[in-house]
């Protein structure tokens, strides 16, 4: 009992630091100069993860088994997931791009899996047979850790198209052509001449232009670094499943819908890692693939499990409301 | 005859008057008097400007691409006449691109297109000399061993393409999520009433482009099969063309003698008052490879960096052929068998493909013992467990052991799983009398949630209107017995002695027997295909890494520093700040060691 009223309260805290600070995101975005709100606002992170930290380790103890069974356990370890990738840039002294959006990432997740939505009661539960084994832990754990980092790179693209076309749109309702030319070829020339220092010696375009096109080039390097690191995850991920699914079914592929939408997934990314390999299709178009790969992580992950079919049915739900 | 002149684009240096120097904007050149006087350091550096010049490049490559091949033509090109120029061919980095393409279309060499120096450096055109001749000659004897080899070329540089790669990718990822959304294996009717012709999705997808195309066994119908054979010569092709070259591209590396040449890297940086060897020594703790000749010095990390894309494609590949191994050469089986029956291994496995061989393991005969299971206090099944025993065919018992869920036996090659359970009879006494095995049949199996019952007829048990009393379980727990018209009566466990008493007949539950639902394979193409996991992802981590270079020079007591790297862009100033400040800072003169 005491170990299901901790979890409560847990949950209740994590999720209200969470909106807090996402409160205090919005008043730094309204008024520029406050610097406190954003070191406290790292600071409720931190506080963050180490009550989901504690939600986790509460219900591992608990139900005896790694919590990771369920698509709820999944969703929440999600969640840390997502505040663990916030506060590892944090500790390398590092101001990063990447933190409105895993902190709203956070509270999303987690306010999802605490809603009523789903309708089975939170309680740990008991672990069918064929879970019941080593390969759980490494094998879902990486696929959740790399469900996250996908994301989170995926969102910083779907940021980088919103920013490079509300540019080109604001440039065309000027009227001026030449701008428009200026920040598109600018962009360019960018990616082209990133060795050559003569780009940052000229000076001949606008600043306005050029701070938006550094943050688009900064964002899309993030996305890039945060993508393939989640590929990586995703990689181990499945191919430890595969061996799992050898030990435990006596093979390792049997198109499973669950396993062929993450193998499309991996394949949607190697296609933006491919698209990256080339100087003059980077930018828009491998953002592009990015979103693609932002959808197809949520069919993988949330839309196979509506069907409740194969051998992964342990995930699936049935949306009632209680 | 090609000009390529350079302008005034080699900057300050084109207005230094304080020596005599040849060089002029409309390129390099040398006083060299009665042929006694060496190039001095400002017409060298004049010469290495020319060379590396983009202008020359991109003019040369123009020239060169626009090139007929099968004219015979020579292009001169006027160059400065000094021995470094062979360096040219082996200049990287930023031109790596250009020099891949012409790598990748060694065609060319079969051309007689050729950079001839003229004046007085015999030795460089003469190593270019060889193309011309015996490459005419050649052609008109070898006709069609060419037109084989161009053939190749053409289709490895088309099959090389990225565009088409990432195409193929695309398909392959339509077609599997089509594989999900297409119910699979079910028989024509299935499709014929859920794809009817006469309302068609999509105003055009009815039955008869599923069955056609086999997309009713999608993943291994000819489509599907097609597109990944067509990825996998995909990915042998662009290994060899394209990331081959670029490894031998990325380990060639030479010093930088010039310090305007150093600091136009991405990252420069100059230290007043400092050694290259403290440097070196900074460097080689921070993780580099450091390379210190006289004042220059070159270090990098990461090289691996730059391997592992290739490992990745050719881990792929191996996964690819075990794949296809297993899908041609395996053997699959499974079967339920009660407590106490045996089976033969050869009887249950069936082949998958051609190159299926069965072997001597086959005639293994399989007892199964014992069918138990374990369950949780909540009365949820936790695990199930069968005790085999393998005799060989002389009725040796070869082999004892107990599998259970995520525990497989593994014997000669072959692998029996346990995946499922089944209840088979129930054992009863009737009054006293037995015991009697009772057929017990699934009612519902939904997953793990499953219903078995069985029924024992009381009276004339050939009338039409057969009433008895029927017993349902759902595990080797407990049974629920229900009288004859159909009302709760009991629940008893097997094994406790205790009997139970409906409708005036005395029933005893002696015994729940189970039945052990058993999977089995051999694979030979698993180890093939475990090693490409592995390799797999091992590449991949290892392609993360970043190929960092750095360069350096000992200009008086200043160290100028200059790096690139390919992948951590956004740290590598970071990294270099970091690094750079740990070189200690010489105060004496006496210090500074030159040289």
């Amino acid at each position: 009992m005491i170990f299901s009223t901790l979890e409560h309260i847990l949950t209740h805290i994590s999720f209200s630091i969470v909106s807090i600070v996402i409160t205090l995101h919005l008043i730094t975005l309204l008024g520029n100069e406050i610097i406190k709100p954003y070191d406290s606002s790292e600071k409720g992170m931190i506080a963050t993860f180490l009550c989901l930290t504690g939600l986790l380790i509460t219900r591992w103890i608990y139900s005896g088994h790694f919590p990771l069974s369920d698509l709820y356990e999944s969703f929440i370890f999600l969640s840390w997931c997502f505040s663990l990738i916030h506060i590892v840039p944090y500790f390398k002294k590092r101001k990063n791009y990447l933190t409105t959006i895993t902190a709203s990432s956070t509270i999303f997740t987690q306010g999802f899996a605490t809603s009523g939505l789903l309708n089975e009661i939170h309680k740990p539960t008991i672990l069918v047979p064929a879970l019941q084994s080593e390969w759980l832990i490494m094998h879902v754990s990486m696929m959740i850790l790399s469900y996250a980092a996908l994301l989170c790179g995926s969102l910083l693209s779907v940021a980088l198209l919103v920013i490079t076309f509300r540019n080109i749109f604001y440039s065309s309702k000027s009227n001026n052509l030449l701008k428009l030319n200026e920040s598109f070829s600018f962009g360019e020339i960018q990616y082209k001449n990133e060795r050559n220092n003569i780009f940052q010696k000229n000076s001949f375009f606008s600043d306005n232009n050029y701070y938006k096109a550094q943050f688009i080039q900064q964002l899309d390097y993030w996305s890039y670094r945060v993508i393939s690191l989640g590929f990586i995850f995703l990689t181990i991920g499945i191919l430890s499943g595969a061996v799992w699914a050898n030990e435990a079914w006596g093979s390792y592929w049997s198109w499973d819908p669950k396993e062929t939408w993450a193998f499309i997934t991996w394949i949607v990314f190697a296609i933006y890692l491919h698209i990256r390999t080339k100087k003059n299709l980077q930018g828009a178009n491998s953002a592009i693939v990015a979103t693609l790969g932002f959808l197809i992580i949520w069919i993988c992950y949330f839309g196979v499990n509506l069907l409740g079919i194969g051998l992964h049915s342990y995930g699936s739900f049935t949306l009632t409301s209680s | 005859m090609l000009y390529v002149p350079i302008g005034y684009t080699f900057g300050a240096g084109m207005f230094k008057m304080d020596s005599i120097r040849g060089g002029s904007p409309y390129g390099a050149g040398v006083f060299s008097g009665d042929g006694s006087r060496e190039p001095s350091e400002k017409e060298l550096e004049l010469a290495q400007h020319q060379g590396n010049s983009k202008i020359l490049h991109s003019s040369t490559m123009e020239t060169l691409l626009t090139l007929n091949p099968l004219k015979p033509q020579t292009h001169l090109l006027k160059l400065p006449n000094f021995p470094i120029y062979p360096r040219i061919s082996t200049h990287r980095c930023s031109f790596s691109p250009i020099s891949c393409k012409l790598t990748s279309q060694p065609s060319k060499d079969t051309t007689n297109s050729k950079i001839v120096v003229p004046g007085a450096a015999p030795s460089l055109s003469e190593e270019k000399e060889p193309p011309a001749a015996p490459a005419e000659g050649s052609r008109r004897k070898d006709a069609g061993g060419v037109v084989v080899k161009r053939l190749t070329k053409k289709v490895l540089s088309f099959l090389a393409n990225l565009p088409l790669a990432i195409g193929e990718m695309f398909a392959i990822a339509a077609l599997m999520a089509l594989g999900t959304a297409i119910d699979q294996g079910e028989k024509p009717e299935y499709y014929f009433q859920k794809y009817p012709e006469d309302n068609p999705i999509l105003g055009f997808f009815s039955w008869r482009w599923i069955l056609t195309l086999g997309f009713d066994h999608m993943f291994s119908s000819p489509v599907f099969l097609g597109t990944l054979i067509l990825l996998g010569a995909s990915l042998m092709a662009c290994t060899y063309t394209t990331q081959i070259p670029m490894v031998k591209v990325a380990r060639r590396w030479s010093f930088l003698h010039s310090a305007n040449t150093i600091k136009k890297l991405e990252y420069s940086d100059s230290l007043p008052k400092a050694s290259i060897q403290d440097l070196g020594v900074v460097l080689s703790g921070a993780g580099y490879e450091v390379f210190l000749k006289g004042p220059s010095l070159y270090a990098f990390k990461g090289l691996a960096g730059r391997f592992a894309p290739i490992g990745v494609h050719l881990a792929l590949l191996l996964i690819m052929s075990g794949g296809t191994y297993t899908a041609t050469g395996s053997f699959k089986g499974s079967v339920t068998v009660p407590q106490g029956l045996n089976f033969v291994m050869g009887d249950v496995l069936g082949p998958s493909g051609f190159l299926s061989t069965p072997t001597e393991a086959f005639n293994t005969e399989v007892h199964v013992n014992r069918f138990s299971m374990d369950y949780y206090d909540s009365g949820e099944v936790s695990q199930f467990h069968t005790d085999l025993s393998l005799f060989d065919i002389d009725g040796k018992e070869v082999m004892r052991k107990t599998i259970s869920v995520n525990d497989p036996l593994r014997y000669e090659g072959v692998t029996i799983y346990q995946t499922d359970w089944s209840i088979s009879a129930i054992q009863i006494l009737k009054d006293g009398e037995g015991p009697f095995n009772l057929a017990v049949a699934p009612l519902t199996v939904n997953g793990d949630k499953k219903l078995y019952g069985s029924f024992l007829p009381i009276g004339n048990a050939d009338s039409t209107n057969v009433k008895g009393i029927s017993m349902l379980l759902r595990d080797l727990q407990s049974v629920v017995l229900y009288d004859q018209e159909g009302k709760f009566a009991g629940v008893r466990r097997p094994n406790s002695k205790l009997p139970i008493e409906i409708d005036g007949t005395k029933i005893e539950i002696v015994d729940a027997i189970g039945s052990s639902g058993l999977d089995m394979k051999t694979d030979p193409g698993v180890p093939i295909v475990y090693a490409g996991f592995g390799a797999l992802m091992l590449t991949t981590c290892i392609s993360y890494l970043s190929h960092t270079q750095i360069w350096a020079l000992q200009d008086g007591t200043t160290v100028v520093v200059g790096g690139k790297t390919n992948r951590a862009k956004i740290e590598f100033p970071d990294e270099m700040n970091r690094v750079l400040d740990r070189v200690p800072e010489i105060n004496q003169p006496s210090d500074v060691i030159c040289g």
